[in-house]
C-alpha cells in the first residue's frame, strides 16, 4: 500500500466537498477518479497534496501520515502533481521551467552565487526529451501550444522524482490526436519509472485506456470502485455519470 | 559594460562638481533600485516600503558615528547588517500574505520605521535629523567620495547580478511566475521569499549608509513613503524584468527630476505625465523596450541575410 486515506472529509460552509473518502492505492497501480462536475475531484486532490487541510480524516503515504503537512514537504517525500488549470512558469523558457525543478530535486535551489546557466543541463535535457520538448527548449513556456504546456507541466512534475504522480485532467483541452499521444506518453513514462498514478479525467477513452482501477466520485463520496469493465457495466454509474451516449 | 565603467571612472575629470555629485546620487539610487528589484522584478513581491530599510541603513551609520563614536568602517559595515536584521523581522510578517496585502504590510512597516525615527528624539533627533556627521576628511579630498560610492556600488551590483543568475535567482523567478507550482516542486516558497526580503534589505541598508556618507546628514524623510515611490518609479522606469533596468531608471529619473525642477516648480506634474506615458507605451520599461526593439531589428536583419543567401 503506497497511498491511503481514511475517512477524509472537507466542508466549505454548508457544502460537503469531500465526504468520508477512504482510498487505498497499491504500489504501481494506475487509478482514475471520475465523476461529474462538482463531484469534489479537485478538492480531493488538494487534500491529498496538502493545499487544503481536511476537517476530518487522515492521509498516509508509504505508511507515514502526511495529513496537514505543507505541500513542499509532501512534494519532497515523493508525490508529484499537475494541476487542472495550466501551471507552468510562463515567462521562463521551457528549459528553465524544468531546470528550476531539477535544482530543487538536487537540493541546489538555495545556491546564491553559482551561475545557474549551465548547471544540471544533462538532467534537464533528459526530461525535456522524455516529454518531447527538447526542440522547443529556448521558447518561453507561455508561448508554447496548449498541449505542449500540458506536457511541460508533466515534465516539471517528473523532475522531482516522484514515486506517486497525481494528474488533474492531463489531456484537458487537447485535440483528439494530442490526447492519443499524451495518453501514450503518460503510459510510457509511468511504466519506465515504475510510478503509481492517480488521475482525474473526463475523457473516457483516456480513463478506460490507462486505468487498472476506477473510483467514481459523486457529491464528495466514493460511490463505486472497481475495474474499468465493472464500471462500464454498473448501472448507477451509468445513470449519474456516463450518460446516454456511452451506453 | 567596459565602456560604462570607463566613463564612470573618468567622470570627475570631465564634469563639474555638481554634476559629479548628481552622478553620485544616481549610483546610490541605482543600488537601491537593484536591491528593491530583487524582490519586485525577480521575486514578484511588490514592496511599498524599501525606504524604511534604506533609512535603517542610513541611521545605523549616522547614529554609530555621532552617538557612539564608532570607527568609520564599523559604522558603514554595520548598516547592512542592521538593515538585514530589521528586514528579517519585517519580512517574517510580510511574506505571510501575498499581492496587495503584502504591499500594504510593507508600507505599514515602513511607516512604523518612519514614525520611530520621527518621534524618538533622544535617539534619532526626530525631525531635526542628524547633521554634521563626522565623515573622515580623506573622503572630501578631490573626488574621493565619488570613488568610494562607485567602488561599493559596483561591488554590490556585481554581487546582486550573481544572485539573480544563480539557482536561487532562478527559483525566485519561478516563485514570481507561479508560487503554487513552485511549492509543489518541493520548494518552501515563504522561506525563499523571506530570504529575498533579507538580501534586498541588506543592500538597501548599504545604499542608505552610502547616502548618509555622501550627504553627511540624515533625515526622517529617507524612510518616507515618497522615497519608496521614488525607488519603485526608478525600477519601473528602467524595467523590472531586466537587471539593468533600475540602473538606467535611476540615471534617467534623477536627471529628469533635476532638469525639470530647475526650470519649473511643477516638476511633479511633468514626472506624472512621463510615468503615464511609460506605463501605457513602454510596459517593460526603457531597457525592456530597447531590448525588444533590438531583438526585432536583429530578427529582421537575419531574415534579410537569409534572403540574400538564397
Amino acid at each position: 500500500m503506497i497511498f491511503e486515506t481514511k475517512h477524509l472529509t472537507k466542508k466549505f460552509g454548508g457544502l460537503t466537498a469531500t465526504s468520508d473518502v477512504s482510498l487505498q492505492i497499491g504500489e504501481g497501480e494506475l487509478v482514475s477518479i471520475i465523476g461529474p462536475n462538482g463531484a469534489g475531484k479537485t478538492t480531493l486532490f488538494n487534500l491529498l497534496t496538502g493545499h487544503i487541510k481536511p476537517d476530518e480524516g487522515k492521509v498516509y503515504f508509504q505508511g507515514k501520515e502526511i495529513t496537514g503537512l505543507p505541500p513542499h514537504t509532501i512534494s519532497r517525500m515523493g508525490i508529484g502533481r499537475s494541476f487542472q488549470r495550466l501551471n507552468i512558469f510562463p515567462r521562463l523558457t521551457t528549459f528553465e521551467n524544468v531546470q528550476v525543478a531539477v535544482f530543487s530535486a538536487q537540493r541546489k535551489s538555495h545556491q546564491l552565487f553559482t551561475s545557474a546557466k549551465k548547471m544540471v543541463r544533462e538532467e534537464t535535457e533528459t526530461i525535456l526529451e522524455s516529454v518531447g520538448l527538447l526542440d522547443k527548449r529556448d521558447m518561453k513556456g507561455g508561448l508554447l501550444a496548449h498541449g505542449d504546456q500540458k506536457r511541460l507541466e508533466l515534465g516539471i512534475a517528473l523532475s522531482v522524482h516522484p514515486s506517486l504522480l497525481l494528474l488533474d485532467e492531463p489531456t484537458q483541452g487537447m485535440s483528439p490526436q494530442e490526447t492519443i499521444e499524451t495518453t501514450a506518453l503518460i503510459q510510457k513514462l509511468v511504466k519506465e519509472r515504475g510510478l503509481t498514478l492517480i488521475f482525474v479525467e473526463h475523457d473516457m477513452s483516456v480513463v478506460f485506456g490507462i486505468s487498472d482501477n476506477i473510483r467514481v466520485l459523486h457529491q464528495g463520496k466514493v460511490i463505486f470502485s472497481g475495474k474499468p469493465e465493472e464500471v462500464k457495466r454498473n448501472e448507477e454509474v451509468q445513470r449519474i455519470y456516463l450518460g446516454e451516449e456511452n451506453k | 559594460m567596459i565602456l560604462v565603467s570607463l566613463v564612470l571612472l573618468i567622470v570627475p575629470f570631465v564634469f563639474s562638481r555638481s554634476m559629479v555629485s548628481l552622478i553620485n546620487e544616481m549610483l546610490i539610487m541605482a543600488l537601491a533600485g537593484c536591491a528593491l528589484n530583487l524582490m519586485l522584478g525577480y521575486g514578484g513581491m511588490v514592496s511599498f516600503g524599501p525606504a524604511g530599510l534604506y533609512a535603517v541603513g542610513a541611521y545605523a551609520t549616522a547614529i554609530l558615528l555621532t552617538k557612539y563614536g564608532a570607527p568609520f568602517f564599523v559604522a558603514v559595515l554595520a548598516a547592512p547588517v542592521v538593515a538585514a536584521i530589521v528586514g528579517a523581522i519585517v519580512g517574517w510578517f510580510c511574506v505571510r500574505r501575498s499581492a496587495v496585502y503584502f504591499a500594504l504590510l510593507t508600507l505599514a512597516f515602513a511607516q512604523i520605521i518612519w514614525t520611530i525615527i520621527f518621534e524618538w528624539y533622544d535617539f534619532t533627533n526626530g525631525d531635526n535629523g542628524i547633521v554634521s556627521i563626522p565623515i573622515p576628511e580623506v573622503l572630501y579630498v578631490g573626488s574621493n567620495i565619488y570613488y568610494f560610492s562607485l567602488a561599493i556600488v559596483a561591488v554590490c551590483i556585481f554581487v546582486l547580478w550573481r544572485i539573480v543568475n544563480s539557482p536561487f535567482g532562478a527559483t525566485l523567478q519561478a516563485i514570481r511566475e507561479n508560487p503554487m507550482r513552485t511549492e509543489f516542486i518541493a520548494v518552501p516558497v515563504r522561506r525563499y521569499q523571506l530570504a529575498a526580503f533579507v538580501i534586498s534589505s541588506f543592500f538597501l541598508g548599504i545604499a542608505g549608509s552610502l547616502f548618509c556618507v555622501f550627504a553627511g546628514s540624515v533625515f526622517p524623510d529617507y524612510a518616507h513613503w515618497v522615497k519608496s515611490t521614488d525607488m519603485l518609479v526608478v525600477c519601473l522606469l528602467g524595467g523590472i524584468y531586466n537587471f539593468a533596468g533600475p540602473i538606467v531608471g535611476s540615471a534617467v529619473y534623477i536627471l529628469i527630476s533635476k532638469v525639470i525642477s530647475k526650470n519649473t516648480t511643477y516638476w511633479m506634474f511633468f514626472l506624472g505625465i512621463i510615468i503615464v506615458f511609460l506605463v501605457l507605451y513602454m510596459r517593460n520599461g526603457m531597457v525592456g523596450f530597447a531590448a525588444e526593439k533590438i531583438s526585432r531589428l536583429r530578427n529582421r536583419l537575419d531574415a534579410g541575410k537569409g534572403e540574400d543567401e538564397s
